[in-house]
């Protein structure tokens, strides 16, 4: 199998990628999809080679050789490989599934149309123009979306999490302390699921638009620009329920402390596209 | 109110190159920039919109109805910034497309800036509706208590008249607040809408003059 030891910066070209992996300590690390030829671009390492290893099937992976799962955090916490660090982005087919985790880097994920899987423990995620379906993690970074298709999941403990532009398929978004803000452009197809323990949830979605609500907190305030929802209050419950036309997917959002606010996106906020 | 972040100053001046290339309308801009980014990024019309209608309000481009459209042209005004700018330009193109890692950036920046944006949005009109609705909940307390006592009816029937005029007032203030935060209006817009909002007071004093 055709293996790299990478010191210092450097560009390798590749025919054919299937499948993309990548294991990193620290730094950056940015996967597009694009329509030309794959390549693995390493503008900084430092503390130790980063390896690139390429097999027949097309399955590209890139990390330390030394990455071992078990007892995983007692190794990264050497303070040997904590020094690891490396700039890494990298262009695959669009339509190639991609796997990352890294313990402390950006990671910028755009252009793809297959399966992607982020996991940071701490850093900011960013993911562009996606297809999905895909899953995204970070411990005390923020997740922020824009334009991805269905099956979208993020989840963070202390960052912000918000999807703009959100084409309406399924969006599951989970966090303790940050925020989530939800904008979905089109018709809501795919079940909304949001919850945060102590952050604000706040969602807009088109009017007219077929949903089947259930906003819920427990300490904070619920509120919806939708009159047709039913809003009730006991203590230790404000809820706001029902149904808005057809019904045909479900948008639920839990709070603990947080506020729940559900907003309208009406055509004004559209206004732009037609004159 | 919306207040668009144009801190990612970049494609401002990407915007002002393609209309220094000829005359363009809305979506022939959004598709040029969806290009530039390499179809990985399309900026929304909510994003491209409001950073035209502000070069327009710095005087930089000018743009005229044509066919039911907007058609965008950049101004001399807009040329001598192009001008003035050139060595940013110049590093501006060279840097896209040239390596993953710049393409991959510049995603990220404007993913940042449309975040930013759009989560002011949402904060502002989440505040809103919370102000309306926590008025209207007091608004059926208080009226609530009044359906208990019987006696005084006439007293109550007339301040109960004022606190529904109150209470219509202040969402009217929500709703027009929240209109008039996405739009942007001309002076040609705001001189008619002082003129509406002038005529609406008249009349309303004129009713309750008469009712008395």
């Amino acid at each position: 199998m055709p293996t790299w030891k990478i010191e210092e910066p450097e560009t390798l070209e590749f025919d054919r990628v299937t499948r993309l992996r990548v294991r990193t300590i620290r730094g950056r690390l940015s996967v597009v999809g694009i329509d030309e030829r794959p390549r693995v671009e390493v503008s900084e390492v430092r503390g130790g080679p980063l390896t690139v290893r390429h097999d027949e099937d097309g399955a590209l992976e890139v990390g330390y050789d030394d990455w071992a799962r078990p007892g995983f955090l007692s190794w990264v916490a050497s303070r040997r490989r904590w020094r690891r660090q490396a700039v890494v982005s990298i262009a695959v087919p669009r339509d190639c599934p991609v796997d990352l985790q890294v313990i402390s880097s950006s990671v910028v994920a755009s252009g793809l149309r297959a399966r992607v899987g982020v996991r940071v423990v701490s850093g900011d995620i960013t993911l562009a123009g996606l297809a999905g379906p895909v899953d995204a993690e970070t411990v005390s970074g923020s997740v922020e979306a824009h334009a991805i298709g269905a099956g979208l999941r993020m989840r963070t403990v202390s960052g912000d999490i918000t999807l703009a532009e959100g084409f309406g398929g399924t969006v599951q978004a989970e966090t303790v302390s940050g925020a989530i803000a939800c904008d979905l452009s089109t018709t809501v197809t795919g079940d909304v699921r949001l919850g945060t323990v102590s952050g604000d949830i706040t969602i807009r979605v088109p009017d007219p638009s077929d949903l089947q609500v259930r906003l819920q907190t427990t300490s904070g305030q619920v509120s919806t620009a939708f009159p047709d929802l039913r809003r009730s209050s006991q203590p230790g419950r404000q809820l706001a329920e029902g149904l808005l036309g057809a019904g045909t997917a479900r948008l639920q959002a839990k709070a603990t402390s947080g506020d729940v606010a559900l907003l309208r996106r009406g055509r004004e906020d559209r206004a732009g596209v037609s004159p | 109110m919306r207040q668009p972040v144009f801190g990612h100053g970049r494609l401002r001046l990407y915007l002002l190159k393609l209309l220094d290339q000829g005359p363009r309308h809305g979506y022939e801009v959004i598709s040029l920039l969806e290009d530039r980014f390499m179809g990985l990024y399309a900026p929304s019309p909510g994003t491209v919109y409001p950073r035209l209608q502000r070069l327009e309000a710095e005087g930089l481009v000018t743009h005229s109805q044509e066919g039911g459209r907007k058609v965008y042209r950049i101004t001399e005004a807009g040329r001598e910034e192009l001008r003035r700018r050139q060595d940013e330009l110049a590093d501006l193109e060279a840097e896209i497309g040239s390596s993953v890692r710049n393409l991959a950036t510049e995603i990220r920046d404007e993913v940042r800036g449309t975040v930013r944006d759009l989560k002011q949005e949402l904060k502002q009109a989440a505040r809103e509706i919370r102000r309306e609705q926590r008025h209207e909940n007091r608004h059926r307390e208080r009226s609530r208590s009044w359906e208990r006592q019987d006696a005084g009816a006439w007293v109550e029937g007339a301040s109960q008249a004022a606190v529904e005029i109150d209470r219509r007032i202040q969402v009217f203030l929500g709703r027009t607040r929240q209109l008039v935060g996405r739009a942007y209006a001309t002076d040609a817009q705001l001189r008619e809408v002082v003129a509406i909002l002038d005529e609406a007071f008249e009349r309303i004093r004129a009713t309750l003059r008469r009712e008395a």
